[in-house]
C-alpha cells in the first residue's frame, strides 16, 4: 500500500550525484580504450547497484538482427549469458527475459550505435516497482556511454588511432610531415622531413634553422593567426633542402588535431612545389623552355588554350593517370574527376577562366592504378605577347596528407561524442525544488568544433536555510575541463553544506585545488542568498559579477573580487554582502555569454543589463530573452551557463507538506516551518517552541510508520486570526508512549501548545494542536 | 541528512568545556552523546556544555542531557549548563526540568566558578 506513492518522489539529490558519478567514470573507462566486454560488464554491475535490482542484461542485437545475444549482466541464470533469444519483428516491449528471470518490473532501454538501435540494457526487479523517470534517465545515460564505446571499438578494428600508429603511417609516406603540442612546440617530424632536412632528431629547432630568413617571418605569422583560433593554414616558403643545399619552395598545410575533444596542438604537411614555382618563372620566358623543363620534372604540369582545352600535360601527369598525351588533350581530364568532386571542382575552374584569375582546388583524380588520388591543382593565365593565351598548371599528390586529415576528424569526432555524454552525464538535469525561491537554469554548449566547456551550475540548500548558488567555468576545454568541472560541482557541494561564508568556501576548494597534481584553473561566483531577507553574500573568483533585477532597474553588483580558483596558493578570497530588494531576481552568468573579440567586456556587460530589463516575468523566458538576445544569430563560440533566482514572497496562510517517514526529513521539515513562521510575525521563542512541539509530533508520526521503505506522513499548518493549527498526520497504527524520551516528546507537545488533540484511525492517527500566537495578537 | 551540530571541546582546569553550536534532534543526538563522553578524561571534575549558540534542541537532545548526568553521576563527575536567559530554548529546558539533573547558569564564567 505505501509502496505505491514511490514514484511521485524524485530522487535524492545524493542519489543523482553517485548516479552522476558513476556515468561519468564509465564515460571515462570508455574513454581509456577499456574493452567493450569489460565495460559491458561494468555497467551492468553499476546499474545493479545503483537502481537496487537483482537482475541486470545487456543485450545486443546479432549480425542479421534476428537474435539477441545476452553480452553481460548481473544475476542471469544459468544459459542466458552468452546465449542467444529471438526477436520478433523490430520489438518494443520488454524483452522475453521477463517471464524467464520472473522479474516484476523491468525498464528497459534502447543502446543505438551509429544512430541505429543495437541492443538493450534492461533492469529486471523481482518486487514489484515502479521505475522513476530519474531510474530511466539513469539508464538512458549509461546506455549512450555504451553505444558511444561500442561504435569506437568498431572502428578501432578499422585504424588505429594512437599518435604511435600516425607516427609509424607517417614515417612510411614520402611526405614531410610533422606535429606539434598545444603549446605549438614541434613534438615530432617525420622521416621525409629529416631527410629533406637533414635535420637531426632536435626536433624543436628544425623550423627555424631550416626555413629561408625571409620567409620565416611572415610563415611564423600566419601560424600563429591561425593556432590562436584553432584552425587550418596553409602558407609557402622557402625551406633549405639538405642533400643539395638549396632552399625549395614548399607548400605546408597545418590541421588542428583534438583528443578527447580538446585541442593538443597541429599537424602538419609539407609539399615541395619548388617545380611548380620553377615552371611559372621558366613559362614568362618562353612556352619551348616550359616544355623542356616540364618533361624533366617530377610534378605534374600542364597548359590550356584561351577556351580552357588542355593542350599540352607533361610526363608526371602521364605517369600519375597511365594515359597517352593524346587521350588527354582537349577536355578529357574532367572525366577522370571523382565524381563526389566533379561540379565544385568544373564550376570553379569555369568561373577562375571568366575572370581570367588563377585556379586552385583539391580533388580526387582518377590514378592508373585504378583508385582516385587526392591531387592539389593549380592553374594561372599565360600571355603571349600580352595577349591571353591560356591556362599553365600543375597538381601535386596530396593523398598521404588527405588521408591523414580524414583520420584525424574521424578520430576527433569519435572523442567528441564521449567527451559530450561525459559533459551531460555531469550536469543537472533538471534544478533542485527548493521552497520559496523560483529557479531556472540554461546550459549551451559552444559552438566552436572542440568546445566540449567545463561551464557549470548548480543550488544547493544550507542546513541554516539559505540558498547557495554557483556558476563556474573550468579554464580549457574537452573532456579534462569537463571531468574537472565534475569535481569542483562536488567539492563546492560539500564544502558549501559546511562552510557559510562565501570567501571560506571558495579558499577552501582553492586550497584543496592547489594541493592536487593537476594544473586546474577556474573561475567561479559562488553566492548565499537568505531568501526571507534578501541578504546576500559572494565571492567573484575571477568571475564577473552577479546581475541583480530590481523593480527598479538592473546593476551589477560590485565587489567580493579576487583571483581564479587555482591561480595561487596562498590567495586572498574576498567577499561582498548586499541586500535583494523585494521582488527582485539574480542573474548569474558564465564570461561565454559576455566574451567576445570583437566588443569589449563593459559593452556587452551593458548589454545584458539592458536586455534582462525589469524584475517582471518568469525566469525561464528570462534566460530565454537574455540568450538569444546577448548572442544574437551567432552560436556562443565558448560554453554559456545561466542561473537566474528569484525568492518568492512568503505565503502566510497555510502550508502542507508531505514527507518520507525517516528522521532525516526532520531537518527538511524544520526549514520549511522556519520560512513559514517568519512569515506569520512570531517571536524567536514563538518560532523555536512551535517548531520544537510539530516535530515531536512528526517524530511520533515517523516512529509509527511501519512496512517498507516508502511511508510518509503529512503535515499541515494554517493561521488565521492570530492562531496557528497544525496537523501531523500518519498512516500507521497509534502506539502508546514508548520510553521515556517519547514521553518527554508528548510532554513537550502538551505542556506548550493551547490545545492538543489525538485522533487515532483506520488510516493512521492524526494529532492536531492549536496555539495563539502573543506577539501578532497586541500587534 | 543529518541534521548538522558541531561540538568544541576544551580542557579549563578541572573542568572541560563542550560548545554545542547547531541542531540536535533524533538523527544526531546519540552520536553527540558518544562524542561528549568520549571527550570526557577521568580526571576531569565537571563537564560544561554551553548551549548558548544551539539554534534547535528536540526531546531526543534532553534525553542525552539526562542521560549523560546519569552517566557522568556514576563515574563522580557532574554535569553543568551554560545558556543565556534570553535564549528561546529556555522554556523547554524548564518544562522538562532538566536542571534537576544539571544545574543551568547564565554564563560559562559563572558555571567554572563554583
Amino acid at each position: 500500500m505505501l509502496g505505491r506513492r514511490a514514484n511521485r518522489h524524485r530522487e535524492e539529490p545524493a542519489v543523482l550525484a553517485s548516479r552522476q558519478a558513476t556515468v561519468a567514470e564509465l564515460a571515462l573507462r570508455a574513454l581509456e580504450g577499456m574493452p567493450l566486454g569489460e565495460l559491458r560488464d561494468a555497467a551492468a554491475t553499476a546499474v545493479a547497484c545503483e537502481l537496487g535490482v537483482e537482475q541486470v542484461a545487456v543485450l545486443e542485437l546479432t549480425h542479421d538482427r534476428r537474435g539477441l545475444l545476452a553480452r553481460a549482466g548481473v544475476g542471469l541464470p544459468d544459459g542466458v549469458l552468452g546465449g542467444v533469444l529471438p526477436v520478433e519483428g523490430e520489438r518494443t516491449d520488454p524483452s522475453s527475459l521477463q517471464k524467464d528471470l520472473g522479474s516484476a518490473s523491468s525498464c528497459q532501454v534502447s543502446i543505438d550505435t551509429r544512430g541505429r538501435l543495437s541492443g538493450w540494457i534492461e533492469a529486471h526487479s523481482r518486487a514489484a516497482r515502479d521505475f522513476t523517470a530519474d531510474d530511466e534517465a539513469f539508464l538512458r545515460a549509461v546506455a549512450s556511454v555504451l553505444g558511444a564505446a561500442a561504435e569506437r571499438a568498431r572502428q578501432d578494428d578499422v585504424m588505429s588511432d594512437s599518435e604511435a600508429r600516425f607516427r609509424e603511417l607517417a614515417d612510411t609516406t614520402p611526405a614531410l610531415m610533422w606535429m606539434t603540442d598545444a603549446e605549438g612546440d614541434i613534438t615530432f617530424v617525420n622521416e621525409g622531413w629529416r631527410r629533406f632536412t637533414g635535420g637531426t632528431s632536435d626536433v624543436g629547432v628544425t623550423f627555424a634553422t631550416s626555413a629561408h630568413p625571409d620567409d620565416r617571418e611572415e610563415a611564423l605569422r600566419i601560424w600563429e593567426e591561425a593556432s590562436a583560433r584553432r584552425e587550418e593554414f596553409r602558407c609557402e616558403y622557402r625551406l633549405r633542402h639538405a642533400g643539395s643545399g638549396d632552399y625549395r619552395w614548399v607548400l605546408e598545410v597545418g590541421v588542428p588535431r583534438f583528443a578527447g575533444g580538446e585541442f593538443v596542438g597541429y599537424v602538419g604537411t609539407a609539399t615541395d612545389i619548388h617545380e611548380r614555382r620553377a615552371m611559372e618563372e621558366a613559362l614568362r620566358e618562353s612556352e619551348a623552355s616550359f616544355r623542356d623543363l616540364a618533361d624533366t620534372a617530377p610534378a605534374m604540369m600542364w597548359t590550356t588554350d584561351g577556351d580552357g582545352l588542355v593542350t599540352f600535360v607533361n610526363e608526371g601527369w602521364l605517369r600519375f593517370t597511365g594515359t597517352t598525351l593524346e587521350e588527354e588533350l582537349g577536355a578529357s581530364w574532367q572525366l577522370g574527376v571523382h565524381p563526389e568532386d566533379a561540379d565544385a571542382t568544373l564550376s570553379t575552374w569555369d568561373r577562375a577562366r571568366e575572370e581570367r584569375r588563377s585556379w586552385e582546388r583539391e580533388y580526387r583524380l582518377l590514378h592508373h592504378s585504378g583508385e582516385y588520388r587526392w591531387i592539389v591543382d593549380r592553374g594561372v593565365p599565360r600571355y603571349e605577347g600580352g595577349r591571353y593565351a591560356g591556362y599553365v598548371g600543375t597538381a601535386i599528390d596530396i593523398h598521404e596528407r588527405k588521408t591523414m586529415e580524414a583520420r584525424l576528424l574521424e578520430v576527433y569526432q569519435r572523442e567528441h561524442k564521449i567527451a559530450e555524454t561525459l559533459q551531460r552525464s555531469l550536469l543537472p538535469e533538471r534544478l533542485p525544488q527548493i521552497e520559496g525561491v523560483e529557479l531556472a537554469a540554461r546550459y549551451l554548449p559552444g559552438a566552436r568544433g572542440a568546445a566540449i566547456g567545463g561551464d557549470w551550475y548548480d543550488v544547493l540548500e544550507r542546513p541554516d536555510g539559505r540558498v547557495a548558488l554557483v556558476v563556474g567555468d573550468v579554464v580549457g576545454h574537452g573532456l579534462r575541463a569537463a571531468a574537472t568541472m565534475g569535481q569542483l560541482r562536488n567539492a563546492f557541494r560539500a564544502y558549501g553544506l559546511v562552510e557559510s561564508s562565501p570567501s571560506e568556501v571558495v579558499a577552501r576548494i582553492n586550497r584543496l585545488v592547489m594541493s592536487g597534481v593537476e594544473d586546474v584553473m577556474a573561475t567561479v561566483l559562488y553566492l548565499v542568498l537568505d531568501r526571507e531577507t534578501g541578504e546576500l553574500s559572494f565571492s567573484a573568483a575571477g568571475h564577473p559579477p552577479p546581475l541583480v533585477l530590481a523593480p527598479d532597474g538592473p546593476r551589477f553588483l560590485e565587489g567580493g573580487r579576487s583571483v581564479p580558483i587555482g591561480a595561487s596558493d596562498p590567495a586572498v578570497f574576498r567577499e561582498a554582502s548586499a541586500v535583494l530588494p523585494p521582488g527582485s531576481s539574480l542573474l548569474l552568468y558564465t564570461d561565454g555569454l559576455v566574451e567576445r573579440r570583437d566588443e569589449p567586456l563593459d559593452k556587452r556587460l551593458d548589454k545584458l543589463a539592458s536586455v534582462a530589463g525589469g524584475a517582471e516575468g518568469d525566469l525561464d523566458g528570462l534566460c530565454e530573452r537574455v540568450i538569444d538576445a546577448v548572442l544574437g544569430d551567432g552560436d556562443p563560440g565558448d560554453d554559456v551557463a545561466l542561473l537566474a533566482v528569484r525568492p518568492l514572497p512568503a505565503v502566510a496562510d497555510r502550508i502542507s507538506l508531505t514527507l518520507p517517514a525517516e528522521p532525516a526529513s526532520l531537518a527538511s521539515l524544520r526549514r520549511r516551518l522556519a520560512r513559514f513562521l517568519h512569515a506569520t510575525g512570531a517571536s524567536d521563542l514563538e518560532q523555536y517552541e512551535i517548531t520544537l512541539t510539530i516535530s515531536e509530533a512528526a517524530g511520533n508520526a515517523i516512529e509509527h510508520a511501519y512496512g517498507p521503505g516508502d511511508a510518509t506522513y503529512d503535515v499541515e499548518v494554517s493561521f488565521t486570526r492570530g492562531e496557528l493549527v497544525a496537523t501531523v498526520r500518519d498512516h500507521g497504527t497509534w502506539r502508546e508512549r514508548r520510553g521515556e524520551h517519547r514521553g518527554r516528546g508528548l510532554n513537550i507537545i502538551e505542556k506548550l501548545m493551547d490545545d492538543v488533540r489525538v485522533t487515532p484511525g483506520e488510516e493512521g492517527t492524526e494529532v492536531t494542536m492549536r496555539r495563539r500566537l502573543a506577539a501578532v495578537e497586541a500587534a | 541528512m543529518t541534521s548538522p551540530a558541531e561540538v568544541a571541546v576544551e580542557r579549563r582546569g578541572g573542568s572541560v568545556v563542550a560548545r554545542l553550536s547547531g541542531e540536535v534532534d533524533m538523527t544526531n543526538a546519540s552520536y553527540l552523546r558518544e562524542q561528549l563522553l568520549d571527550s570526557m578524561p577521568n580526571d576531569a571534575l565537571v563537564l560544561v556544555i554551553d548551549i548558548s549558540a544551539c539554534r534547535y534542541l528536540d526531546s531526543a537532545a534532553i534525553e542525552v542531557l539526562f542521560d549523560l548526568s546519569r552517566r557522568l553521576a556514576r563515574r563522580r563527575q557532574e554535569l553543568r549548563l551554560v545558556m543565556p536567559p534570553d535564549s528561546p530554548l529556555r522554556r523547554v529546558i524548564e518544562l522538562t526540568e532538566v536542571g534537576s539533573a544539571a544545574p543551568v547558569h547564565d554564563s560559562l564564567d559563572s558555571a567554572l566558578s563554583q
